[in-house]
């Protein structure tokens, strides 16, 4: 067994419903925003 | 009047030449010198490589663009540069090769004022016996070998259709390769399709990479703020690797690829067989194979160039170990040393060292992630130095250079784990800056706020996105200027 799979099998799972949030839609949507925005404020930093 | 040559049309070159036609007045030449005639949105070859896109979707002919931009294009290669000139022709000047069909080997030779070196990699699958489509593995680096690579995969699943087992290896094929995002992408994407076409149950999927550990991605990890807690990717992405039932094999070189079986060392210096029936392998890269030469004709390829094939910038190249690295050790004009109206950006740039700790193991093999200049450093790169040479043209040669430090900027990455409008998702991360700075942030080396990642269909819709905004920008559509790099 690789080193890795021992941390691997150690890493946190996901529940179901966070497994489900990840393509909930309304969830997804709110992301969608939050996420671009976020990487607005790196790309303004980068354009100086 | 000036030239400005640019050698190379990926995302760097490109977006440079497109930037200099806009900023300089007509009377001004812009020279864009590519041996392909296609320009490629490199980030979703990894969806041609599955089979969800097809090489017209990636790619599109760049003669109409630089036509209507007013952009001289040369389909050539570049094979020698004369930054002094020399006895024949006395200007600063490039020599090229014709690769357009009909005048397949050509000479040229081109006069500049200002040389952009944007040539990008040089996918060295030589540096590992058995390595590539030539060999044994598949790869996804161009749109070709990703159509192969998806024809590949399609008979995979035929066979795990029928009952078989199969084991798919995705990651590295050498110890100094960078691109682990992308390996990391294809694997996950890899992984949707066998559960989409419902015979994942039958495919072993394993994740070879020269990491040390997995979430480095070439640029160290990150640490994340999540939920109230500061959690590593290191951690984030394991979790992923548990969730989907993907194996990992970290710390690898492949040190050779025989029909169905790596090679591969480990950096505590263990040799290991992996049997595998379908690879994909990223290949390590080198610069693109340019000498130069001085104005007597000597070679002056060693002063301008690393061993690597990079081009040497305003980098400090000073060997020194790990502790002693630092963030002003990297360029930020990206012009060269000896010759202040060169540059070279984006692969094409020799970087001071890795960011991510190199390791060797008892056997001497290096196994240390190469830095990864992904899409966003790249344009930024290729549109800092095109300002430079604007101004330096409109102000003269004393103007200032304008900056842009992968020590000073920062990067949004989108990691796609699978396609669907409705069902895919993808890991988003931001990172700032790029390249760690202990100094002004000693307990990361990153800006804890802007360090950030998370899963999930908005990454999909996004990486869609970006996938259709930067194909508009870069066919130079209306507006094209106002999306950012």
């Amino acid at each position: 067994m690789d080193h890795a799979d021992a941390a691997v099998a150690a890493a946190p799972l996901p529940t179901p419903k966070t497994i489900r949030s990840r393509t909930n839609l309304p969830v997804q949507a709110w992301r969608f925003v939050a996420i671009n925005l976020r990487m607005a404020k790196i790309i303004r930093k980068g354009h100086r | 009047m000036a030239r400005v040559v640019i050698l190379g049309a990926g995302i760097s070159g490109h977006t440079a030449a497109l930037h200099l036609r806009r900023m300089l007045g007509k009377e001004h030449e812009v020279v864009v010198v590519s041996p392909n005639s296609r320009w490629n949105w490199i980030p979703s070859n990894i969806w041609v490589g599955v089979g969800k896109m097809t090489t017209e979707q990636v790619t599109f002919p760049l003669a109409p663009i630089y036509a209507r931009k007013g952009i001289h294009f040369h389909q050539a290669l570049a094979v020698a540069l004369h930054p002094e000139g020399n006895a024949e022709q006395p200007r600063p000047h490039v020599a090229i090769t014709s690769t357009e069909p009909g005048h397949t080997g050509e000479p040229g030779v081109l006069t500049y004022d200002y040389l952009i070196n944007a040539t990008g990699p040089k996918l060295n699958f030589a540096a590992t016996p058995g390595l590539g489509p030539d060999g044994h593995t598949v790869s996804v680096c161009t749109p070709s070998h990703a159509n192969e690579a998806a024809e590949a995969l399609k008979q995979v699943i035929k066979r795990l259709d029928s009952g078989e087992r199969q084991t798919l290896v995705v990651g590295v094929g050498h110890g100094t390769c960078t691109c682990e995002g992308a390996a990391f992408e294809y694997a996950f994407n890899v992984e949707h399709e066998l559960r989409r076409a419902g015979v994942r149950d039958r495919a072993d999927v394993v994740y070879l990479t020269n990491e040390n550990e997995l979430g480095d991605f070439g640029v160290g990890g990150m640490t994340f703020t999540q939920r109230g807690f500061q959690t590593t990717s290191k951690m984030w992405t394991e979790s992923l690797f548990r969730e989907r039932g993907v194996r990992a094999i970290t710390q690898a070189h492949v040190a050779k690829i025989e029909p169905g079986v790596i090679h591969y060392e480990q950096v505590d210096g263990t040799t290991s067989t992996l049997p595998f029936d379908f690879a994909m392998l990223l290949p390590p890269f080198r610069g693109a194979d340019l000498t130069a030469f001085d104005a007597a004709g000597e070679d002056i390829t060693a002063s301008m160039f690393a061993p690597s094939g990079f081009m040497k910038v305003d980098a400090d190249y000073t060997p020194k170990p790990h502790a002693d690295w630092r963030a002003t050790d990297w360029p930020s004009t990206y012009q060269t040393p000896a010759y202040p109206n060169v540059f070279g950006v984006g692969i094409a740039f020799a970087p001071p060292h890795q960011i991510s700790p190199p390791r060797t193991s008892p056997n001497g093999t290096v196994i240390a992630p190469a830095p990864p200049r992904t899409g966003m450093p790249s344009g930024i790169m290729g549109r800092t130095v095109a300002r430079t040479i604007a101004d330096r043209i409109r102000d003269g040669a004393s103007a200032p250079a304008s900056t842009a430090s992968m020590a000073a900027m920062g990067a949004a990455c989108v990691a796609s784990a699978g396609t669907g409008l409705r069902k895919g998702t993808a890991a988003a991360m931001t990172m700032f800056p790029v390249v760690p700075d202990f100094q002004t942030y000693p307990e990361t080396g990153r800006n804890a706020k802007d360090t950030y990642g998370e899963i999930g269909l908005a990454g999909h819709w996004i990486k869609a996105l970006l996938h259709h905004l930067f194909i508009y920008k870069a066919n130079a559509q209306p507006g094209w200027f106002l999306i950012p790099e």
